[in-house]
């Protein structure tokens, strides 16, 4: 466990010099040059950062459907626990890849937010766990509340790939991968980024991934000790 | 020195990154040995 | 057999108390004519284009469904019949019956505000009949199927109205946006192949959620 943390550490620290020191050039002549993409320029270091934010937020959801799956076949509460720290740090990590990628949209396209279908579909999302976080603080009865939520979290995190991974790619838009862009659908999975770039861009998703399973162990433990403390005082 | 400031922001932005990233990675570090010791806490009861 | 006839009694009895009271009937169409009554005297002479229209026609359905669908498992809270209904009828036979009963709720519901929009709006001339006729068919079963699972979910929380609609807008807000895109193209007289991709999401989310559904409201009724 240890040593995933300072993993993490060190591999966010490399992302974030490396993201935003390596310049670009429009011919790149060495490995210490980034690629000058037309229209985008500068901005373009976001994707190290705003990538890794979305993916870690839909892993948040998922993981936090799996426990909700586990407890209902369990009814172990420990498993609600686990469910709703990681639909918490989904939630986190959904705040944050909307506001890095509106600040982006701020330079890339002239305004903060556009109603394009990937921002729409990540402000749907919100709604959708921010609604699970309501579900739960109108529901009395711990076993009744750990059940709830964990049908809603499945619910929930069924929706969660739809709307980050499909609904985009369908629907034509202005953010890159939409229907009609011309470069591609999945540029990060056709390895459209040039050597180099993928490496920076993957250290940052393993680093900002290793950092959620921290955040996760630790929030985890804080909500066990806190139920504990409940139980002990009873 | 403003013009030290300006022809340099790239390493400005990179150290002022650097610091809130070294700054959330304390608290985080903090926040673990905090639960670490409640959960001993339990264990001896 | 048994498993058909406890769903038709499940229905025969929603239906049955619903006319004997008109609670839910009542409040429906009440809040659909004063809705109705505000966008009319908002838009008086303005010139209402197709995209405003379906728009309007939606939000006037999913804010009547909101204020009158949840009764569905509410109402059973509220009267103590849980206890019964789980003893008398399989899970999966509750449900199918409430889905059922909210579909012939919500289908009624939008035919009234499809007569009240045709004699109020002069120019809610529907050009593509048949694309119209299936988007407020199918949009209306996928309101009922996603409002019916979350009426079960809510309806032993507190704040339940306000808990309703917060939890049904996001889950039926990609139905929304494909419905009201879809009459706004039957408006225009779009032709039937270009709307049928809003068809297949329509029927996608139908299958989704009534399967997902079936699946999960043994653990939602059951204790």
């Amino acid at each position: 466990m240890n040593s995933l943390k300072v993993l993490s550490i060190i591999l966010i620290a490399f992302t974030i010099f490396a993201g935003i020191t390596v310049p670009m050039a429009p011919q790149p002549q060495s490995i210490f040059e980034f690629p000058d993409i037309p229209g985008l320029g500068e901005t373009a270091r976001i994707i190290f950062f705003h990538v890794p934010a979305a993916w870690v937020s839909v892993l948040g959801f998922l993981i936090s459907l799996y426990f909700g799956f586990k407890y209902l076949r369990t009814k172990e509460y420990n498993y609600d626990i686990k469910s709703v720290s990681a639909a918490g740090l989904g939630m986190l990590f959904c705040v944050l890849a909307m506001v890095t990628g509106s600040l982006w949209a701020k330079f890339a396209w002239g305004s903060f937010w556009n109603w394009d279908p990937r921002e729409t579909s990540i402000f749907i999302l919100l709604l959708i766990y921010g609604a699970y976080f309501a579900l739960r603080s109108a529901l009395g009865s711990d076993e009744i509340r750990a059940r709830l939520s964990a049908v809603y979290a499945i619910l929930a995190g069924l929706t969660a790939p739809f709307f980050i991974f499909i609904m985009p790619r369908v629907i034509g838009g202005l953010h890159p991968g939409a229907e009609g862009d011309s470069s591609g659908s999945i540029p990060i999975a056709q390895l459209k980024m040039p050597l180099n770039m993928y490496i920076v861009f993957f250290t940052g998703l393993v680093g900002f991934t290793l950092l959620f399973i921290w955040l996760l162990n630790v929030r985890i433990r804080a909500v066990s000790v806190e139920h504990q403390l409940l139980i002990k005082d009873q | 020195m403003s013009e030290f400031l300006s022809q340099n922001q790239l390493y400005i932005v990179l150290i002022v990154t650097l610091f809130i990233w070294i700054g959330i990675v304390l608290y985080l570090v903090r926040l673990d040995r905090k639960i670490s010791r409640l959960e001993e806490q339990f264990k001896e009861d | 057999m048994n498993y058909l006839f406890a769903i038709w009694a499940i229905v025969a009895k929603d239906v049955r108390s619903e006319l004997r009271l008109r609670y839910a009937l009542n409040a429906l169409l009440m809040f659909v004519v004063t809705s109705l009554a505000v966008i009319i005297i908002a838009f008086q002479d303005s010139e209402l284009n197709p995209e405003i229209l379906s728009a309007l026609f939606w939000i006037v359905i999913f804010f009547t469904a909101m204020s009158g669908l949840s009764r569905i498992f509410v109402s059973e809270e509220e009267r103590g019949t849980i206890l019964v209904l789980q003893l008398v009828a399989s899970p999966s036979a509750v449900y199918f019956g409430k889905l059922i009963f909210n579909c012939g709720l919500t289908l009624l519901l939008s035919s009234a505000v499809t007569l009240l929009y045709v004699i109020v709006f002069p120019t809610f001339v529907i050009q593509s009949l048949v694309i119209f006729v299936c988007t407020v068919f199918l949009g209306s079963l996928g309101f009922a199927s996603a409002s019916t699972m979350i009426a079960a979910i809510i309806a032993k929380a507190q704040a339940k109205s306000t808990l309703y609609t917060v939890l049904a807008f996001p889950v039926l807000a990609p139905l929304l946006i494909t419905v009201i895109y879809a009459t706004a193209l039957s408006i225009q007289g779009d032709i039937w192949s270009n709307s049928i991709p809003q068809f297949q999401i329509m029927i996608g989310y139908l299958c989704v959620v009534v399967g997902f559904s079936f699946l999960m409201f043994d653990y939602v009724w059951k204790d």
